[in-house]
């Protein structure tokens, strides 16, 4: 019964909308024509707070965040709704966004805009989603499109980007008699090591039990660990042993180094299967923890769960190529439309996502990396001066989905499973095997999954 | 099975649909197609419909987006391959012990409670007070509960513990799925308490006195009355634990997410499923796991019905016999 | 005998110490001491006020009772209805039926969730009400066997006079052995009541316009978040939705009671 009211009233206001854009000035007559001709504009060329003011649409907003939805989106769409002032926003935040989407996605009429779940193949994207324009032209304009565009079109608007580092408290580092950041992997141990030695806080605390945050940890393979571009969707994909140990201590193997030893030599804290993820933010901001990996989103929230918001600082990973370091920068969760949507809701979310993108000042108020190129950076990337910021390349035509392909069907999951990461620590903890056993495995799982898919293997 | 009946009824008499209706022969016919016509069509089309739907799965290569590819039984072969899967098997021993236990508890404590006890509503409303508990809070509950030096540890330090001698209840390997599994006696314990409660209830409280004037004692009660009455219930409390066992789930998926060797058969089928995206391996598992569970069940159900009718329903049958007899032979 | 029934009850209501504890602090507390630090006012019902309001309680409690009420009615009445067919009638089939409910069980939910969810959607029942009481409503495997066990109990005799006083079958089985069945309906209740007001994965998942077909297993959802959870507010709401569940628990008892000392179990 809801349905069809539903319908009646979308039915009602496309009639109510057609007769007014009839009855209104010229200027907007035209628009309706230009609309019907070529459909969905281009999202580079709508104008906010000018085109299509009058627009009416019903807008389904799905998203992961259950924290914001009653507080700052409530505030964003009051915002929108002075310059839209007919078009309604409902947001539909769950818990287990990251689950239940690949389920909804099965059927058409999953809402209108969602956060593009990494569960979706990029060769997939033109069935399900909108383009927002040609990447050429966005591009010009915006940062991190490469990870959610495919034939040249893109799918996904970031919301928000990260560059991924590591936490850390000045003062811990102060009173352990660290005087000078550690830029190397071994030098980053002994850092710990001297927290351990020299006060009583946690030299770093891997929050184990939550396991995302061990996820995490795959986020710094590419940029932060080789400094180059082309690693993680290109080379990765046709490498026989990407996880192998290599001279100069860079690479996946170095990122995985550093967990591992921390672990082995007793540098983490005392039972990680009992960690506490709220319980570790107001720790460090109180000095009770000297590290923790992760992105530069955290950074914020650790500043904000006590009164020592200036202790909190944040670090480039310790590793460096040929004497440089870098960092990776990557999109966050990206927005997505609806391909089975009508033209007006299509419109009407673009114009919402646009807004959310340039206006909202959401990534700033995040902590994150706005995608709007030319925008000021978080405060707390001061640190990360002289450090290059890496994006990584797409991957080349007709391989786009190579990278997810080789991900599932080799388990090895970067930056989509936590299991491989945490049995890292698991063996670190209980000296079942060596971090060399375990590269060797991924890499085995590797290879053997590029060879069941066919992948000519290039790349040393 | 309806035809069968309409058959029998048509060969001795011409048809006439409404007088058969109102006979004995047709309204039987009916009650049965019209009782049992709902719960039927829920039960195919919200678990048979999917239920082939996935033994089609098992067959392809597929995520639930996306192309699919037919590998005949290229997954069934990979679930025997991969060593996660049945490994993980081993630990529903944890599981299957802790479910013993739990039914025992809970019988236990249903055959006081039936009886007149004081207080006996307290205890009751305790004891199932975990059931209550929703499932949002459960992983908070025991990271805390077991976190070194709060509520487990605390307790046991007034008993007398040292902490130092304490190990770890999640960390330590030799223990953390007993950890696990006790989170599960506690959960669901006070659900097959209720249960037995109102299946005692089914017994005739007549059969208590004219045993006790037979001189038998509380536990003969149990074991001659209450235990052969609701042998149906305790029997499918058994079956259901051992299913429950081989799929346990939720106490990893909340407690430990999988780690350190407690990721069983189900946590893993989660993982391939929801994580790795290998929809048809994940229902590849699925299959044999059920084959694995029908075969369990199958000598279970051969053995438990083999023990308690030899043993018990001798002795049961004296007891309603006599009661037949001071009842005038009504009953 | 009184000593293991203090020791099953206290170490049935300790795990929940933490909880307790945590519903009592404010976030400041919360965020800067441990879970086992009591906290500084035990009367501050701030959580359990923020709670109620931000939560939508109100509407969650209405929306549970409207499905319990609906699942509850279905749930017993096709299980007491399935249960006594299958009890008194012989028919070819009869085995099967009964192997087919105890099989389903064994099916994992995990496998089979999508293809639900599309035969729910292709109906138009994703996002109603009335579908995830559809879906809830399958009657479980549980409430049949304690029907069959009730049936069991109950001689065939009793049918039997009734029919030969001239009653249907209809007539016997709603007004002679539905009534005999109270102290199996209540027991189902509870356990399938609970079950239900406590379910959050399918609530979550059909009931997906959360601001107004919020139930109370979901109204937590918004304190736990990507980011982080607030316990605090999380423990308080589980307190607040635990109240009722298990008044209406402690009342049942009673009516198990009255139904047992009224003799009514054999008629």
């Amino acid at each position: 019964m809801k349905k069809t009211t539903k319908r009646f009233l979308s039915l009602f206001l496309v009639l109510v909308f057609s007769l007014s854009m009839v009855s209104c000035g010229e200027k907007k007559t035209e628009k309706e024509e230009t609309t019907d001709k070529e459909g969905t504009p281009s999202f580079s060329e709508l104008k906010l707070g000018e085109d299509y003011t009058d627009l009416s649409a019903d807008i389904k907003f799905l998203s992961h965040r259950t924290d914001l939805q009653d507080t700052v989106f409530q505030d964003y769409i009051k915002q929108f709704n002075e310059l839209y002032p007919n078009i309604k926003i409902t947001y539909e935040t769950t818990t287990t966004y990251s689950d239940d989407m690949p389920t909804r996605l099965t059927t058409d009429d999953w809402g209108d805009i969602c956060m593009l779940p990494t569960s979706v193949d990029k060769n997939e994207f033109p069935d399900l989603f909108v383009s927002f324009g040609d990447k050429e032209t966005l591009d010009q304009t915006y940062d991190f499109l490469n990870d959610k565009s495919y034939q040249g079109q893109v799918y996904g608007i970031p919301s928000v980007a990260n560059v991924q580092g590591i936490v850390y408290n000045k003062k811990v580092f102060e009173a352990a008699g660290i005087t000078e950041m550690p830029k190397t992997p071994d030098e980053f141990l002994d850092a710990l090591q001297k927290i351990k030695d020299n006060t009583e806080a946690i030299p770093m605390y891997s929050n184990f039990a939550a396991a995302w945050t061990m996820g995490a940890w795959d986020a710094y393979l590419g940029g932060s660990a080789t400094g180059d571009p082309d690693f993680m969707n290109n080379k990765l994909v046709h490498s026989s042993n990407p996880f192998s140990k290599k001279d100069d201590m860079t690479g996946p193997y170095a990122v995985y180094y550093v967990l591992y030893e921390a672990v082995s030599r007793g540098l983490i804290e005392d039972d990680p299967t009992t960690t506490d993820w709220e319980g570790c933010k107001g720790m460090i901001n109180r000095g009770e923890i000297g590290t923790m990996v992760l992105g530069s989103w955290a950074v914020v929230q650790m500043q904000d769960a006590g009164d020592n918001a200036d202790d909190i600082g944040y670090m480039p990973f310790p590793i460096s190529v040929g004497g440089k370091q870098y960092a990776s920068a990557a999109p966050d969760y990206c927005y997505a439309i609806n391909s089975k949507i009508s033209t007006d809701e299509q419109i009407a979310s673009m114009l919402y996502i646009k807004w959310l993108t340039e206006k909202s000042n959401f990534a700033f108020d995040q902590g994150g990396v706005p995608i709007v190129k030319g925008s000021q950076l978080p405060a707390v990337l001061d640190a990360f001066d002289g450090v290059e910021l890496v994006v990584d390349n797409p991957a080349p035509e007709g391989e786009e989905s190579l990278f997810n392909e080789l991900n599932r069907e080799s388990e090895v999951g970067i930056n989509t499973d936590n299991t491989p990461d945490c049995l890292i620590l698991e063996n670190a903890l209980n000296g079942t095997a060596t971090l060399d056993e375990v590269m060797d495995e991924w890499n085995q799982k590797w290879s053997d999954a590029q060879s069941s898919l066919g992948i000519e293997v290039t790349e040393e | 099975m309806g035809e069968n009946i309409s058959n029998t009824s048509k060969s001795k008499k011409p048809f006439n649909l409404l007088s058969w209706l109102k006979s004995g022969k047709g309204q039987r016919a009916t009650i049965i197609i019209l009782f049992m016509a709902v719960p039927l069509f829920l039960l195919l089309t919200f678990t048979y419909v999917p239920f082939a739907k996935m033994v089609q799965f098992s067959f392809y290569k597929m995520k639930y987006t996306g192309p699919r590819t037919f590998v005949g039984l290229d997954n069934y072969v990979d679930v025997f391959k991969r060593d996660d899967c049945f490994r993980a098997l081993w630990l529903s021993l944890y599981y299957m012990g802790g479910a013993f236990l739990q039914l025992a508890l809970a019988l236990y404590f249903a055959t006081l409670l039936s009886f007149k006890v004081k207080g006996g509503n307290f205890f009751k409303g305790a004891m199932f007070f975990p059931y209550l508990v929703c499932g949002i809070a459960v992983g908070f509950i025991f990271k805390f509960f077991y976190t070194r030096g709060f509520v487990l540890d605390t307790v046991l330090s007034w008993l007398g513990f040292n902490l130092e001698n304490l190990p770890y209840w999640l960390k330590d390997t030799k223990i953390n799925n007993f950890s696990l599994a006790a989170s599960s006696i506690w959960r669901y314990m006070g659900q097959s308490m209720v249960l037995f409660i109102g299946a005692i209830m089914s017994v005739d409280s007549e059969l208590y006195e004219a045993s006790s004037l037979d001189g038998a004692n509380k536990w003969h009660q149990f074991k001659f009355i209450i235990l052969p009455s609701i042998k149906t219930i305790v029997v499918l409390n058994l079956i259901l634990s051992i299913t429950g066992a081989l799929s346990a789930f939720e106490p990893p998926y909340v407690i430990t997410n999988g780690t350190l060797g407690t990721a069983t058969y189900f946590w893993v089928m989660n993982k391939v499923a929801h994580t790795n995206q290998k929809v048809g391996l994940a229902s590849a598992m699925a299959i044999v796991l059920l084959a694995i569970i029908f075969i369990a069940t199958m000598i279970q159900k051969f053995v438990m019905l083999k023990v308690l009718n030899d043993d018990n329903d001798s002795v049961s049958k004296k007891t309603h016999r006599k009661l037949a007899k001071r009842n005038g032979g009504v009953a | 005998m009184y000593f293991s029934l203090i020791v099953g009850a206290f170490i049935s209501v300790l795990p929940v110490a933490s909880c307790v504890i945590t519903a009592f602090k404010t976030d400041d507390e919360y965020y800067n001491t441990n879970v086992m630090q009591l906290p500084k006012n035990w009367l501050n019902f701030d959580n359990f006020i923020a709670v109620f309001k931000n939560a939508d309680m109100l509407l969650a409690f209405k929306n549970s009772a409207i499905i319990l009420v609906f699942v509850l009615l279905g749930s017993i009445l096709f299980g007491t209805m399935l249960a006594y067919v299958l009890n008194r009638f012989k028919f070819l089939g009869n085995g099967l039926i009964r192997n087919l409910f105890l099989f389903a069980t064994l099916i994992p939910g995990i496998a089979t969730q999508v293809t639900v969810y599309q035969i729910m959607y292709s109906v138009g029942l994703v996002d109603k009400l009335v579908g995830y009481m559809i879906l809830m409503m399958g009657t479980d495997i549980i409430s049949i066997y304690i029907f069959l066990q009730f049936f069991e109990n109950i001689p065939v005799s009793i049918d039997e006079s009734a029919i030969i006083d001239g009653a249907s079958y209809y007539g016997v089985f709603f007004k002679i052995l539905f009534p005999l069945l109270k102290p199996a309906i209540v027991t189902c209740m509870i356990l399938k009541g609970v079950g239900t007001y406590n379910e959050y994965y399918m609530a979550n998942l059909y009931l997906q316009s959360k601001d107004k077909l919020v139930t109370v297993a979901t109204s937590l959802y918004k304190f736990t978040g990507p980011v982080g959870s607030q316990y605090n507010l999380i423990c308080a709401g589980v307190l607040i939705t635990m109240a009722p569940a298990f008044l209406i628990f402690i009342f049942c008892q009673k009516q198990i009671y009255s139904g047992l000392t009224n003799g009514s179990v054999k008629g």
